[in-house]
């Protein structure tokens, strides 16, 4: 039997918009839910999605993705990758797996949102595939850490993760309730679909996955492909949209939109990804910094066509570049000095090629950042390793939720940005974060990151109960991946017998 | 006599710490205890008979170093800075 061509019917099969005659249309489409830039009715009838795929095709093309995916998994499965691997891909899977994985769970729900109260048919459609499609993430994420179970309990935390008060999972399910799971519909399309996905999924799946490529682990990288492909489709929910705002008026409220949900998800990516990239992934297989990853796909293409639908660069962009030189540098310290809050075994990733590396790349590390490892390394090379983990808590963003940092040394420069509102000092880690939580205060001022409820007495105040407090067992905190092993050239160097 | 957080940047830090002190702790003490806590730790060891003072953020005087915390108007989890002597006292 013959078939209509998809270009025959797909326009006509999407438009699901009608006439509401057994409720009212706020009842349909609550404002809150839906869309609080108040644009009329027929406005999401141009809503019109680049990338279109039917049911049929959807269904078929994710079944061959998934069959490339776990074909790869199941022919690499006897062989010893991990036991093999360098203790930085160790500690980047550990902390990816645990990190990401309830991320895109949530994800299912927040395109839920779309495929319920968007107001347009088309993007209803794209949303309902957008869930799918976050299913299958969740899936093959838990599928592919449960296979390392064995081999490390860390990866016990792509299921327990957004159960606990981990400070790194509160960070995270502060950045992604702001800006997926609390908005309408609309605003959701642009902070999550436009900002986060078009962006930053862009530079976490294919940096990382050429990474994962380059290092061997064809595993992750095919795993990572797959995910890439279905974010570079559901991401493009999000441009339509935006073309709506500007169209109507409401290029402010874009803006405005799109300067909170960058931001919010740089603070993510930054210590996330720039740690991977800079200090876990072995030297020898590092094609770009982190640096340069973001300024290929950020400040190049992102900003390109922002630019090109009539926006402009976000107002903090000195700001940012600045932060793009220093805060994941910062974060790699606190993460290893910190290092039992974290399901992660960190690595330093600090040898002496690999300073050198961290100069070129980012002129002045020695003379900064370098300082305190230098502080580090004495401590490890004198047996002090007490000494290498702070007795005081770290400072936390009260936006951000990782901690409040700057630049150390005697060039450093570390400012803490305080506002008091309703009779709370608040902290944040930058201006930027600081103007934030000012378009809005009452959404964020309820919040108590983990210092404020330490602070509080919310547990006993002490290391062990913070620890617990975080559901950190014993057995499962983080310790040094190398077993300190990082520290031995630099005993050669200073003529030290080992 | 009860326990006071402040939010410390040791100069020379990469970031800020929450110190937990005595709030019967002089300002100076307090200094001593955030230098036991960092000094070592995230910024070189104090040099015999090093001396600290504790700045509020963009002040250039040093807060009393024999006031009492608990006296000298700081709230909690108030922002303040720990400078060795030759760097800004």
């Amino acid at each position: 039997m013959a078939m209509l061509k998809t270009e025959e019917w797909y326009d006509l099969a999407r438009q699901t918009n009608w006439t509401p005659r057994y409720v009212d249309k706020q009842d349909l489409f609550p404002r809150e839910l839906s869309d609080l830039h108040d644009l009329p009715d027929d406005a999401f009838d141009v809503f019109d999605e680049p990338y279109k795929v039917t049911y049929r095709d959807y269904v078929r093309t994710q079944r061959e993705k998934d069959v490339g995916a776990y074909s790869v998994r199941a022919a690499l499965a006897r062989g010893r990758f991990y036991e093999n691997a360098a203790p930085g891909w160790k500690a980047l899977l550990q902390l990816h797996f645990g990190g990401a994985t309830f991320l895109e769970y949530g994800s299912v729900s927040a395109f839920g949102r779309g495929t319920r109260f968007g107001k347009a048919g088309g993007m209803r459609n794209m949303s309902t595939f957008g869930s799918l499609d976050e299913i299958r993430h969740t899936q093959v994420h838990l599928r592919f850490a449960y296979d390392y179970l064995g081999k490390s309990r860390a990866f016990d935390w792509a299921h327990k993760a957004p159960r606990t008060d981990n400070w790194v999972v509160i960070s995270e399910r502060h950045t992604f309730d702001d800006i997926e799971h609390t908005r309408d519909a609309t605003s959701f399309a642009v902070m999550t679909n436009f900002a986060f996905e078009t962006c930053f999924t862009n530079l976490q799946f294919v940096a990382l996955s050429a990474d994962a490529a380059r290092f061997g682990d064809h595993t992750f990288a095919t795993m990572l492909q797959t995910i890439q492909s279905d974010e570079a489709r559901h991401s493009q929910i999000g441009e339509p949209l935006l073309r709506i705002l500007i169209e109507h008026g409401k290029t402010v409220e874009a803006q405005k939109l799109l300067d909170i949900s960058f931001w919010r998800c740089w603070k993510q990516f930054s210590p996330l990804s720039g740690i991977c990239m800079d200090y876990y992934t072995p030297l020898e297989h590092r094609e770009h910094s982190f640096k340069e990853f973001m300024q290929e796909w950020v400040s190049d293409q992102f900003i390109r066509k922002i630019i090109d639908l009539g926006l402009d660069r976000p107002w903090y962009w000195d700001i940012f570049l600045e932060d793009l030189e220093t805060f994941h540098h910062a974060q790699q310290l606190g993460v290893w000095l910190y290092r039992p809050t974290g399901w992660w075994h960190a690595v330093p990733g600090v040898s002496p090629e690999e300073r050198d590396w961290l100069e070129q790349k980012y002129p002045g590390w020695n003379e900064t950042f370098g300082t305190v490892w230098d502080v580090i390394i004495d401590n490890v090379l004198e047996g002090r390793l007490d000494r290498t983990i702070p007795e005081p808590m770290p400072m936390i963003c009260n936006m951000s939720g990782f901690e409040l940092t700057g630049v150390p040394g005697k060039k450093g420069k570390v400012v803490d940005y305080p506002l008091d509102y309703k009779g709370r000092r608040y902290h944040f880690g930058s201006e930027v974060d600081r103007w934030i939580f000012q378009q809005e205060p009452e959404r964020y001022a309820g919040h108590l990151s983990l210092v404020d409820r330490f602070a509080r007495g919310v547990m006993p105040q002490n290391a062990e109960a913070v620890l617990q407090y975080m559901d950190m067992a014993p057995e499962e905190r983080g310790t040094d991946g190398t077993n300190y092993a990082w520290v031995e050239p630099y005993r050669r160097l200073r003529g030290k017998a080992a | 006599m009860a326990a006071f957080p402040l939010v410390v940047n040791f100069v020379g830090d990469y970031g800020f710490k929450v110190v937990l002190v005595d709030d019967a702790l002089t300002i100076g003490q307090v200094a001593s205890e955030a230098a036991r806590q960092l000094a070592g730790v995230v910024v070189a060891p104090l040099a015999p008979g090093e001396t600290l003072s504790v700045k509020l953020p963009g002040k250039a005087v040093p807060l009393p170093a024999d006031v009492k915390l608990a006296d000298a108007g700081l709230i909690h989890l108030e922002t303040v800075e720990i400078h060795r002597a030759d760097v800004g006292a």
